[in-house]
């Protein structure tokens, strides 16, 4: 809206140039993926600096589901992906609930102490939870993947501001005809709140697939590793043992759902980060 | 954030919500609703934070106390004393003078800006006194020829985080700012590259350092392959202690663009239209626009994106651990990888703990900075 068309017709073009530019390495990965191993042993730039997959092969994509740990970790990914994503919804919106439309007693005591802990780091607590959880026989499980990140009170941060926005005669009107809070709460207000629930869900999702301190710490056993972890953990090596395409098709697993994702559902990606600050 | 209590229900509190306040059933409902996320919080939060300052007053080996709960000591705060302090410390005026010069003359200016209104004076003051007693008197303390610090690593492992931070930051900030006054219009050409942009944020650190680990190697990175085309000599990033941290701070810098592109395309969207017009009618051009309209207007946001910036990017762990190994010569070693491995690979969980607790009391200043910009919207 700035600016001139003259002007436009030198910085959109200089604009696209740069966008393509910086997904380079995203492409190159992906074109890695769809070489052979033995021609990327010898040379990654075969095609125009590697960037085209020819020769192309699926091999490492089949190979992938049919070997080694990745069909695993990816599932493993997933299970605490959604499993942390539904269950911070659930905690969130109740406890957001209950702080913007309950008056109950304690509450602005209570609310103040929930927002305190948002200056808490993971990392000043992932050593404590460590020695807790090894105490529990939690490690390598996937509630002890989940479990601390139900602590963090960002989700019910956003709730509580989106619950404080409904009009109040909407609660009202339920009153009158009779509805008990947890019909108001599952009927009314979890409805209207689709839209900030999908907003939480897509910022928990992404932090859960890509979370990489926690897990590296909790789950030390392969089998319990997420994608995030797995795919650290294969990097290393990747020239000699595993082929180098097999891993770049690693990194593209890793890397599809959050980038799906992120394209069907980017209106919320983007309204989430506004109002939370992308924590 | 507003942590006196919502104040739209109470506006409206005489006909609605269940009338009157703290009677025994709204208090045994909003405890019932709020409840099950209040004990998650105690239990896998608050808990664990106390019981961190806890460990960090103890000598305790990770694997000792594993197999008998009683191998650890309580030693008080002489882990703190070991993290921070030396044998034979002596304060000279001239140590890291230009530093500590060019920290005062921050103070100086934020005192400035005070005096002038610009900003407001219980932010400045504190962070002149913490200015003053940070580089007028701390960053003077230094070992004596025949002293040095109990940890010779930590110092210097602080100054690598900070460098880091220090590097990324701005850089971080200025691109975004620049892509997003450029990319903020009505198109599908401009909502296109604004995705673009975006999408490495969504990776995560052990795909894109994957990546960029490929895209430094000197025999199959494609800036090599590039140079060797051009009869260049390849660059040797990750295994010259010169450029192992700008290695890691590029990486970031790609990674990272995306949060803060959005939070200025959220600012610029607030920016009332009429300003562009009265500024188009007395016909000022497109850069006069951005310095004298769309800049000050963004200057809230800008804060924002620096103080969220620094709080993610002083957390920076996998793109040491994995690209460079904090090294070479501890050249990227980081704070929140220093802590991974005293407390994982050398088991001194109350060392790790004590550097923890530091980490925690660094990052607290920038969070209520932040907690405070973003609750007077």
């Amino acid at each position: 809206m700035v600016g001139s068309r003259g002007r436009d017709r030198v910085l959109m073009p200089l604009l696209t140039v740069l966008a393509v530019l910086w997904l380079v390495p995203v492409l190159w990965m992906l074109s890695m993926s769809l070489q052979p191993n033995e021609l990327l042993a010898r040379t990654t730039s075969n095609t125009f600096l590697g960037l085209i997959p020819i020769p192309f092969t699926f091999h490492n994509f089949i190979r992938l589901f049919t070997l080694g740990l990745t069909p695993r970790w990816f599932l493993n990914s997933m299970i605490v992906s959604i499993g942390m994503t539904v269950l911070v919804l659930a905690l969130s919106s109740m406890a957001g609930f209950a702080f913007a439309r309950i008056r109950f007693r304690g509450r602005n005591l209570v609310f103040a102490l929930v927002l305190a802990g948002l200056v808490i780091p993971e990392q000043a607590v992932f050593i404590p939870l460590y020695t807790m959880f090894a105490d529990w026989h939690w490690h390598n499980t996937y509630q002890a993947l989940i479990a601390p990140r139900l602590a963090v009170p960002i989700g019910v941060f956003l709730m509580t501001q989106f619950f404080r926005g409904i009009p109040s005669y909407i609660e009202e009107a339920a009153q009158l005809d009779g509805a008990n809070r947890w019909t108001l709460f599952t009927r009314i207000m979890l409805p209207l709140s689709v839209p900030a629930l999908t907003t939480l869900a897509i910022l928990t999702f992404l932090y859960a697939w890509n979370d990489y301190l926690w897990p590296l710490v909790s789950a030390n056993h392969k089998e319990m590793f997420t994608i995030t972890v797995g795919l650290a953990s294969i990097q290393s090596n990747f020239a000699q043992s595993e082929g180098l395409g097999r891993v770049m098709a690693s990194g593209v697993m890793a890397s599809l759902p959050m980038i799906l994702l992120f394209l069907v559902f980017q209106r919320y990606v983007v309204r989430g980060i506004a109002m939370g600050g992308g924590k | 954030m507003d942590t006196t209590g919502p104040t739209p229900d109470r506006a409206v509190r005489p006909g609605g919500a269940r009338g009157r306040s703290g009677g025994l059933r709204d208090t045994l409902e909003g405890y019932a609703f709020a409840g099950p996320f209040l004990v998650a919080y105690g239990l896998f939060l608050i808990y664990p934070f106390f019981k961190g300052i806890w460990i960090s007053l103890h000598d305790w080996n990770l694997l000792a106390v594993a197999f008998n709960p009683a191998a650890k000591h309580f030693v008080g705060l002489k882990n703190y004393v070991h993290m921070v302090w030396g044998q034979h410390l002596v304060w000279g005026v001239d140590h890291l003078v230009w530093a500590r010069a060019i920290g005062l003359a921050a103070v100086v200016a934020a005192l400035a800006l005070a005096s002038r209104g610009r900003l407001p004076w219980r932010t400045a003051v504190p962070l002149a006194v913490v200015g003053v007693l940070l580089f007028g008197v701390a960053l003077g303390i230094h070992p004596a020829s025949d002293g040095r610090w109990y940890d010779r690593r930590f110092w210097h492992i602080v100054w690598n985080t900070l460098l880091f931070v220090l590097l990324t930051v701005p850089s971080v900030t200025v691109i975004a700012l620049g892509l997003a006054i450029a990319l903020n219009r009505q198109s599908r050409h401009a909502a296109a590259l604004r995705t673009a942009f975006f999408l490495s944020q969504v990776l995560s650190v052990t795909v894109v350092t994957l990546i960029w680990q490929l895209m430094f190697s000197p025999k199959q990175g494609i800036l090599a392959n590039l140079f060797r085309t051009l009869g260049l000599q390849p660059i040797e990033w990750i295994t010259n202690p010169q450029l192992a941290m700008p290695a890691i701070v590029i990486t970031t810098v790609w990674w990272s663009i995306g949060f803060a592109l959005i939070i200025f395309l959220a600012g610029l969207q607030e920016i009332p239209a009429e300003l562009y017009e009265a500024a188009r009618i007395d016909g000022a051009g497109g850069w006069r626009i951005v310095r004298n309209i769309t800049l000050p207007a963004l200057s809230r946001t800008t804060t924002l994106v620096v103080v969220l910036q620094i709080i993610l990017q002083f957390q920076v762990f996998g793109q040491s651990h994995l690209i460079t190994r904090g090294g070479p010569d501890d050249s990227t070693q980081v704070l929140v990888r220093y802590i991974y491995q005293t407390a994982f690979q050398n088991s001194r969980l109350g060392y790790a703990s004590a550097l923890s607790v530091f980490l925690f009391i660094f990052m607290l200043g920038f969070s209520l900075l932040q907690a405070r910009l973003q609750g007077s919207d």
